[in-house]
């Protein structure tokens, strides 16, 4: 790791402007910072310690949603008993992801700045190739061992796998991410890969996520995320689904349904198609995993990732019955 | 520097609730918690890195970043001139060695090694290292170090095209009958192939070492499962005596087969260390424990089973491959478990071994039976299905009374009762017969089993033993503990033959200066070390009722006693007669300070190059069917998996496995090593692979988040049940083998449950999601 | 930059002064320039948590920590946990009764995993203790032992 000054910021303002500074990174809890660098990948020529700052770290919860400060520890808000209660989405995406260790070190904010786990991406001393680190220096992926990558939201420069789990529940309850005082939609927020996979998010040099807006709903009081993968835990999903309903007064009837992917795609993926076809539907298995095959249109798999286009379909047809199931 | 100690404490040592009777628990056999346990749950046990040296430089390694080909040039000015830095080693500074002796005792051409290498077979291969002042600085550098390369087309794996079949191993080959005559004749013929991938050992404690020359006297720190073959090792590379190099490792943060060599990056740190003049650290980075020493190869094998309509084989056609590199051997024993486990009036098995740019292999855990028996155990299996029989049933009714390739008897065989003591408390009988007959909700449930074995392997070892005048006792020996308990069931050996409490002995281990022992690897320490220790006790208390009888100044004198009793280290007469002394007494009276006894399981008569050759090659260990009989540890595993019917996902959710070790030195301590294999074997079947990226010929997933192990959230419940007897064949107390024989069998075992589970047959490991969705 | 700068660190109830680069992280600060060796390095990039030490009470990874982060924060090591007079934490003298380790290098921070698990109340059931000590790897496979351990801990601490 090359060495770099280290700076602690007392207040945001000055926390936004240090970061303005040519080579300088906000250093939150330091789980994905920290790896990268040691890994070669990222090299700040200053890092910016927000973690001590003060009042970014509350979680309210009311009737119009929740509020998430960004320092908010993805442990405390994995065990708050609102956001259980009323987003147990939100809950379960965040005590399923990394480790308890993990969780208490990694920030709300900083969680939505993890980087992908392409093994590409990560070992620059033998892949200089990558799209992402380098723009233009191509990608080392296509054509190597895919297991793990995208199948939804890929491009010609670029197939790394977003790999978080929260952010999938975050874009299916539209939840918005605050830059102080400017906002912007989570799902707008991630970017595709396209042609410059090096632009992740849309935040600008001296922006700083302050907190993450969720709207309440119906739908995110009855939801679940479900994560599938190899090992029980302690592992990224190969594929997963954030899944909220609300029936109509009938119980049966669907009136909302919210359904987004992770493990799958190059960033949260929001499945609107699956929702369009089951408003109004009677939550019913067939109907469901007839519906759920939507998730997945326009999917390209890279060989070794093919499993993911048979998987994440019925990953959101499990899920959405079992958030039918639990009245 | 600090000898490292140890002194046994009271934990739960007075449960004596072991295995073979109501034993003690500080006697042999019975259930004494770890002695070295204080120093692991406080944090004071320091492993091999950690010694806080003055002076100490760090090394960093630098590797080369394709498969195939040559280096051209290495570019270190930007390194040479990071702050901080030392030393930068290249192809063209290193010192040049001796090429060491190998394992098995071969002498070695008389060629340099150059632990950096310039002719370039495996991606991962180290060219260059950097030495600083600070480990960051290190790393730091080791980055600016740029190396070009003329790349030349690699083999990267078996199924590369170039690889070709390989090389036959004659000596692997085994065959009686007419095998190939009789399968083509047989009313019941299966036959598959059967694949697992490269695996790694990775212990949590990654390789590393320091190094440190006085003069022409070297002290190497360094985790080991073989004191004096590494010790050796560093000897003739250096070109100095085998007495001027002294290996330290009195903790190891786990082996399982990888840590009883000196590897190339030893040498760059010990080369490091004499150019610069200081101690130099350097630890291997987790992603270098993948390419800097060899894990499990990757093996193919094909079983051919005929049999007749009742399940009864006739013959079985074994082949097998697995990969080594281009320029090291290593064969992994694919039909050791084939040839032993079901008595067949035919049999053949041949292996070849194929060539390809990786790291040489090397041993994890039961290198060799742990691929046969995932062949051989899942082919019964196969056949079982085939001829509709309970996969139990048919193993009883090919049970192999005596060892059908060397037809002698076994020492022990306890399998019949491992089938009977898993089956009952697992409850196989109410296996419903029929793959996909068991589910609960979306889950299907597999019922599966399968056999293991191990080999007992035979070697040497010696123990001092010492009796202090302080009444406590000392064991010194160069065999090692890297969590199986060595220091334990030594002190545990000592007190019960001195007559003392184990919280009076005091196990040294770990220090190539204390009396001589061989490798620990394939699970012979505990057998080869009792025997020892047990001899060299023997003979200290022997001159210890000796001095009492015969000394003038003793208070037994008087006496004329043929023999005397120690208990609880008080020293009477067994009639119960005359005084009661304890051993700080006696010695006292009799002007001795202590008591020594060296003991060794060696032949009589052996020579000084005997011993030396014993110590510090396998080349003198026994055959396990060395003699009269055949001896082996056995096991059987009855496993339950529930597989997710959507998403392919296999979850264990119930083991019960029966294993016959013999005799147990202490039961708590091996019961842990079993489940330990065992848990080993479920992450091999469900989860481990090293992927190689072909277009490179590289491990991509080489750290701890994408090389897979099982986490505490994949393991249920494991009961592990005893069914051994003391055998006295296999080692002078009665045990056989532990450590390895647990993994033995499980994976199989596991494909068996989701073949029950799913009526998917899986024959690559490990059964990830996408074999089965 | 590249500058050592002086940073006091708090650990296991004792301030200690030190001069790192800013680079350093917390487990190098422990183990090189401290000597608390107790703290274990098992991949040095957050994927097994042999590194597990308590930061102002939380359990983390001393990896992925900067040492100058954990300036003006409570730290606590493996060398921190019993009592001065030497008895062992309940955790502690449960991993030894329940042979809760072998090689014992992940145990330190299995241990710091541990009593965190009990103190967050995610010891309430054994799956629950098999989760939330997932992020503690263990080759030597003492999972079914930690667990029994841990579930032993929690009770003796609720009592």
């Amino acid at each position: 790791m090359r060495d770099f000054s280290y700076l602690r910021a007392n207040s945001i303002d000055a926390a936004r402007q240090a970061a303005a500074l040519p080579g300088a990174m906000l250093l939150a809890g330091g789980t994905t910072l920290i790896d990268l660098a040691k890994c070669g990948v990222t090299e700040p020529d200053t890092v910016v310690d927000i973690t001590h700052l003060k009042g970014l770290d509350t979680v309210t919860v009311d009737d119009q949603g929740a509020m998430i400060g960004a320092l908010a520890r993805m442990s405390s808000v994995a065990d708050d008993a609102d956001i259980k209660s009323r987003f147990p989405a939100v809950s379960e995406a965040l005590w399923q992801a990394a480790s308890a260790q993990l969780r208490n070190m990694a920030t709300i904010g900083g969680n939505l700045m993890q980087r992908t786990r392409c093994p590409y991406f990560r070992d620059p001393a033998n892949f200089p190739a990558c799209n992402k680190r380098s723009p233009g220096s191509g990608c080392s992926a296509i054509g190597g061992v895919t297991r793990g990558h995208a199948v939804l939201g890929t491009s010609e420069a670029c197939i790394a796998t977003y790999p978080g789990d929260l952010a999938t529940a975050l874009v299916a309850f539209d939840a918005i991410v605050h830059l102080g005082d400017r906002q912007i939609a989570t799902d707008d927020f991630f970017l595709l890969p396209d042609a410059t996979p090096d632009r992740e998010h849309a935040i600008a040099p001296g922006e700083m996520i302050t907190a993450i807006g969720i709207p309440a709903s119906a739908a995110a009081r009855r939801s679940t995320y479900l994560k599938v993968r190899d090992r029980q835990s302690y592992e990224f999903a190969a594929a997963g689904a954030a899944v909220g309903v609300e029936f109509e007064a009938d119980g049966r009837t669907i009136k909302d349904l919210r359904v987004a992917l992770g493990g799958v795609a190059t960033k949260p993926w929001r499945a609107r198609a699956v929702e369009e076809a089951l408003k109004g539907k009677l939550l019913e298995p067939d109907t469901v995993r007839r519906a759920s095959l939507l998730a997945i249109e326009g999917a390209v798999d890279h060989g070794a990732n093919q499993y993911k286009i048979e998987l994440a379909p019925r990953v959101v047809a499990r899920a959405i019955l079992k958030v039918g199931e639990t009245a | 520097m600090t000898v490292h100690e140890i002194r046994t404490r009271h934990c739960d040592s007075k449960r004596g609730d072991a295995s073979d009777g109501a034993v003690l628990a500080e006697a042999v056999g019975g259930r004494l918690s770890r002695v070295d346990g204080p120093a692991k749950i406080t944090g004071a046990a320091k492993y091999a890195v950690e010694q806080q040296l003055d002076g100490l430089s760090h090394a960093v390694l630098v590797e080369s970043t394709i498969a195939a080909g040559r280096v051209r040039s290495i570019d270190t000015a930007a390194a040479e001139s990071a702050p901080g830095v030392l030393l930068v080693l290249t192809p063209d500074n290193v010192l040049r060695l001796n090429t060491a002796t190998d394992w098995l005792g071969t002498p070695p051409p008389d060629a340099p090694y150059y632990p950096l290498a310039r002719d370039i077979t495996f991606s991962g291969q180290h060219v260059a290292a950097v030495v600083a002042e600070s480990f960051e600085q290190a790393v730091a550098a080791a980055a600016l170090v740029k190396v070009s390369y003329d790349e030349m087309a690699a083999i990267v794996d078996l199924s590369d095209p170039k690889a070709g079949d390989g090389i036959p191993i004659d000596a692997m080959t085994k065959e009686w009958g007419d095998a190939q005559a009789a399968f083509a004749s047989a009313p019941v013929r299966i036959c598959a192939a059967y694949n697992t991938p490269r695996e790694y050992q990775t212990p949590l404690e990654p390789h590393g070492l320091i190094a440190h020359w006085e003069g022409d006297q070297l002290t190497v720190w360094e985790p080991s499962q073989w004191l004096d073959g590494m010790a050796r090792t560093y000897a003739e590379w250096f070109g100095v005596p085998f007495e001027n190099v002294r290996l330290i490792s009195p903790y190891i943060g786990g082996g399982f087969g990888s840590k009883a060599f000196a590897y190339g990056y030893s040498a760059v740190a010990a080369i490091a260390a004499k150019m610069l003049g200081r101690p130099v650290k350097l630890a291997v980075t987790r992603p270098q424990t993948f390419t800097a020493y060899g894990g499990r190869a990757a093996t193919r094998q094909t079983v051919a089973l005929g049999a007749d309509a009742e399940g009864r084989i006739q013959s079985i056609v074994h082949r097998g491959v697995n990969e080594t590199s281009v320029d090291g051997m290593w064969v992994e024993p694919l039909g050791s478990v084939t040839s032993i486990m079901y008595a067949t009036p035919n049999f053949s098995s041949r292996q070849n071994v194929v060539r390809v740019n990786t790291v040489v292999p090397g041993a994890l855990r039961a290198p060799g039976e742990n691929p046969s028996a995932f062949g051989i155990e899942s082919a019964i299996d196969e056949l079982a299905d085939e001829v509709g029989i309970d996969p139990l049933e048919i193993r009883l009714r090919n049970y192999a009374e005596q060892d059908p390739e060397v037809k002698k008897p076994w020492s022990t065989r306890q399998l019949r009762e491992a089938y009977a003591a898993g089956a009952e408390a697992f409850g196989w009988s109410k296996r419903t017969p029929e793959p996909r007959s068991m589910r609960d909700g979306n889950q299907l449930i597999g019922w599966g089993v399968a056999a293991g074995t191990y080999p007992v392997r035979r070697a040497y070892g010696e123990a001092v033993v010492r009796i202090l005048a302080d009444g406590s006792v000392e064991v010194e020996s160069s065999s090692i503990d890297m969590g199986q308990g060595t220091y334990t069931i030594l002190a545990q050996t000592a007190a019960e033959v001195v007559g003392v409490p184990a919280e009076n002995v005091v196990v040294k281990l770990g220090d190539s200066r204390y009396p001589r022992a061989g490798v620990t690897g394939g699970s012979r320490l505990a057998g080869v070390m009792t025997g020892a220790v047990y001899k060299a006790a023997t003979a200290a208390l022997d001159q210890l009722v000796g001095l009492a009888i015969s000394d003038p100044n003793s208070p037994f004198h008087a006496l004329q006693a043929n023999t005397l009793v120690v208990t609880k280290g008080r020293i009477a007469s067994p009639r119960g007669d005359g005084p009661e002394v304890s051993i700080t007494e006696l010695l006292g009276s009799v002007g001795r300070d202590h008591i020594e006894a060296m003991g060794d399981t060696m032949p009589a008569n052996s020579t000084v190059e005997d011993r030396y050759k014993n110590y510090t090659t396998i080349a003198t260990a026994l055959s396990h069917t060395e003699g009269d009989y055949s001896r082996h540890s056995w096991c059987a595993h009855f496993i339950e998996v529930r597989v997710d019917e959507d998403f392919g996902t296999v979850r264990v959710s119930r083991v019960v496995s029966a294993l016959d070790s013999g005799r147990l030195y202490n039961p708590k301590l091996a019961e842990s090593q079993w489940r330990g294999g065992i848990i080993m074997g479920i992450g091999q079947a469900l989860l481990e692979e090293g992927i190689v990226d072909r277009r490179h010929g590289r491990i991509v997933n080489n750290n701890l988040a994408d090389y897979l192990i099982a986490t505490n959230a994949d393991i249920p419940d494991i009961e592990v049940i005893s069914v051994g007897i003391p055998d006295p064949h296999s080692s002078v107390l009665g045990g056989k083998g532990v450590g390895e024989l647990g993994i033995v069998g499980v994976a199989p075992a596991i494909a068996n449950a989701v073949f029950h589970a799913t009526g998917k047959r899986v024959r690559d490991l490990p059964i990830t999601l996408e074999k089965l969705i | 930059m590249t500058s050592k700068t002086p940073i006091h660190l708090d650990i296991n109830g004792h301030r200690h002064e030190l001069e790192v680069e800013p680079r350093v992280t917390l487990l190098d600060a422990l183990r090189d320039h401290l000597g608390l060796t107790g703290t274990k390095k098992g991949c040095d990039h957050g994927q097994c948590g042999a590194c597990t030490v308590h930061v102002d009470g939380q359990r983390v990874l001393a990896c992925l920590t900067l040492a100058a982060q954990a300036e003006g924060r409570a730290v606590t090591t493996i060398e921190g946990l019993a009592e001065g007079d030497g008895t062992l934490h309940a955790v502690q003298a449960a991993f030894l009764e329940q042979d809760a380790f072998q090689c014992g290098y992940c145990t330190p921070g299995q241990i710091m995993s541990a009593v965190a698990c009990i103190r967050e109340g995610h010891a309430g059931s054994d799956d629950e203790i098999r989760e939330y000590m997932a992020g503690n790897l263990c080759r030597c496979g003492a999972y079914p032992h930690i667990v029994a351990a841990v579930r032993q801990a929690a009770l003796e601490v609720a009592s």
